[in-house]
């Protein structure tokens, strides 16, 4: 999720805010507020970081930055400097150019996981910074958003937003995938209209700017579907 | 010590009221001491549905206020003499209750009574919270649609979240003739998505419209098959182990023919 001059980012030690310094600080405050009214619905209760390169701030542009943020629900957590930036990239990607196969590797592989040991019925909602695991459905009329994956180890039937901070290497996967509504960073999808059969464990990723679906690879003859007995 | 169930769905006209009057006539013809509360306060009908409207002096409002005394308030019903019915109030609405009210009320009546059936009003607001604040067991009314499936299990989320667990199914007014034909949902769809225990299965059937306008509860039918559906509930809730009831459409003449010839 980005705007021309702001984007915000997932890193290993949290989300990070990014400004461009080039921009005035007039037009950078306008841009913010532009892309939080759109960006905090997902984001309520997160806590940021601001980065904005080789930029040094005010204490009173600080304080100001840190009001909007608020306004917002947003908790800013401090500022990052060029050297920490650095660092943190390099840290973040240390195999970067290495060789990946399959869809894993490819996705976010590590990160905050929040573990739900129960159904969650209509009206239910969780929003988590990390990934969430659903031990049990999810039934038409919950949702569950979380900046990063989104596994449900049963029937996925109500709405999922992984990657909801933007982040569009996020994964959705279910043992019945089958939402309402399935969304991934800034891309949006539903269900068909006519009745899903079950195919074996799903899922969904965005591939060449598509939600795309996909069937786990695996030993599908090893267990039965639910549905047939 | 008796035990409170209450009666519950989420989404209106499903058959609460006349599950809640089936069932506790159905225990009360069993022998039971029995007690039917009707908390939709504002639009009562529980009583009119037991052919007890003309009978009502106080009730729940008169009770939780303190107007009137519990014993005074509850009617004794015209079948049985063992059966009594708390009507709730016409003129207020549901603010005119707490749930530190309903329960203090359950306790009282689980004194008195065997069972009490709690007649729950449509919706998760306070007459909700009122209807479920002092009861045991809850049972879930839905109708094999997707709306109503939706709502039920909106409210068993609810219920578990009060820590009324485990809540039981009825699905009401089932047309076994459209299951077949694919053209309404069948009780597995149902299970699936809800996953909890089912408690009985209730045949959409004409004298029930014909019971409920007289006042008088199909459970007491004994040529009606949702009241025979009732009398197997009824039974469950007592903890027996009852088989569902076989709601296979006869074949008619027409469809042996038509098996006969391998035509299905």
């Amino acid at each position: 999720m980005r705007t021309q001059h702001v984007a915000l980012k997932g890193t290993r030690e949290g989300l990070v805010l990014y400004f461009d310094p080039r921009l005035d600080f007039k037009d950078l405050v306008d841009e913010i507020k532009k892309y939080l009214t759109v960006a905090a619905p997902f984001l309520h209760g997160a806590v940021v970081r601001c980065y904005g390169e080789e930029e040094d701030y005010s204490a009173e542009q600080r304080d100001i930055l840190a009001a909007i943020l608020e306004q917002f629900g947003l908790q800013l957590a401090g500022w990052l400097t060029f050297a920490d930036h650095s660092v943190a990239e390099k840290q973040l990607r240390p195999d970067a150019g290495s060789k990946k196969e399959g869809h894993w590797e490819e996705g976010i592989t590590e990160g905050n996981c929040l573990i739900v040991e129960r159904t969650m019925r209509s009206g239910k909602s969780i929003s988590f910074d990390g990934h969430v695991v659903i031990m049990g459905d999810v039934n038409p009329g919950a949702e569950i958003i979380a900046s990063g994956n989104i596994i449900v180890l049963g029937a996925l039937r109500g709405v999922a937003h992984a990657g909801a901070a933007g982040n569009r290497k996020a994964l959705v996967t279910a043992y019945y995938l089958n939402p309402t509504q399935l969304r991934i960073a800034e891309f949006v999808t539903r269900a068909p209209d006519e009745e899903v059969v079950w195919r074996g464990p799903e899922t969904a990723k965005i591939s060449d700017n598509k939600l795309v679906v996909e069937r786990m690879i695996m030993n599908v003859n090893r267990g039965k579907s639910p549905h047939n007995q | 010590m008796g035990e409170v169930i209450v009666v519950t769905s989420g989404k209106g006209g499903v058959g609460k009221t006349t599950t809640s009057a089936n069932i506790g006539t159905g225990l009360a013809a069993e022998g039971y001491k029995v007690a039917l509360v009707d908390t939709d306060i504002g639009l009562r009908n529980l009583d009119v549905v037991m052919g007890l409207e003309n009978r009502i002096v106080y009730d729940l409002v008169d009770v939780t206020s303190g107007n009137c005394r519990l014993k005074q308030s509850l009617i004794r019903d015209k079948r049985f003499e063992n059966l009594f019915l708390l009507p709730a109030a016409q003129t207020k609405d549901k603010s005119a209750v707490n749930p530190d009210q309903m329960r203090a009320l359950c306790l009282e009546l689980r004194e008195e009574f065997d069972y009490t059936i709690i007649d729950c009003p449509a919706g998760i607001e306070q007459g909700f919270r009122n209807a479920i604040a002092g009861a045991d067991r809850a049972i879930v009314v839905t109708t094999p649609e997707i709306s109503a499936v939706r709502d039920a299990d909106r409210i068993i989320g609810l219920l578990e979240a009060s820590e009324l667990n485990d809540p039981k199914l009825i699905i009401n007014r089932i047309r076994p003739d459209m299951v077949k034909r694919g053209d309404m949902m069948d009780i597995s769809d149902i299970i699936d998505i809800l996953a909890v225990e089912l408690m009985g299965i209730v045949p959409d059937d004409e004298s029930i419209v014909i019971s409920t306008n007289k006042g008088e509860p199909a459970v007491m039918d004994k040529a009606s098959k949702a009241g025979e559906a009732y009398r197997r509930i009824t039974r469950r809730i007592r903890g027996e182990d009852v088989t569902f009831m076989n709601l296979d459409v006869p074949e008619g003449f027409l469809g042996k023919f038509k098996k006969l010839l391998g035509m299905r």
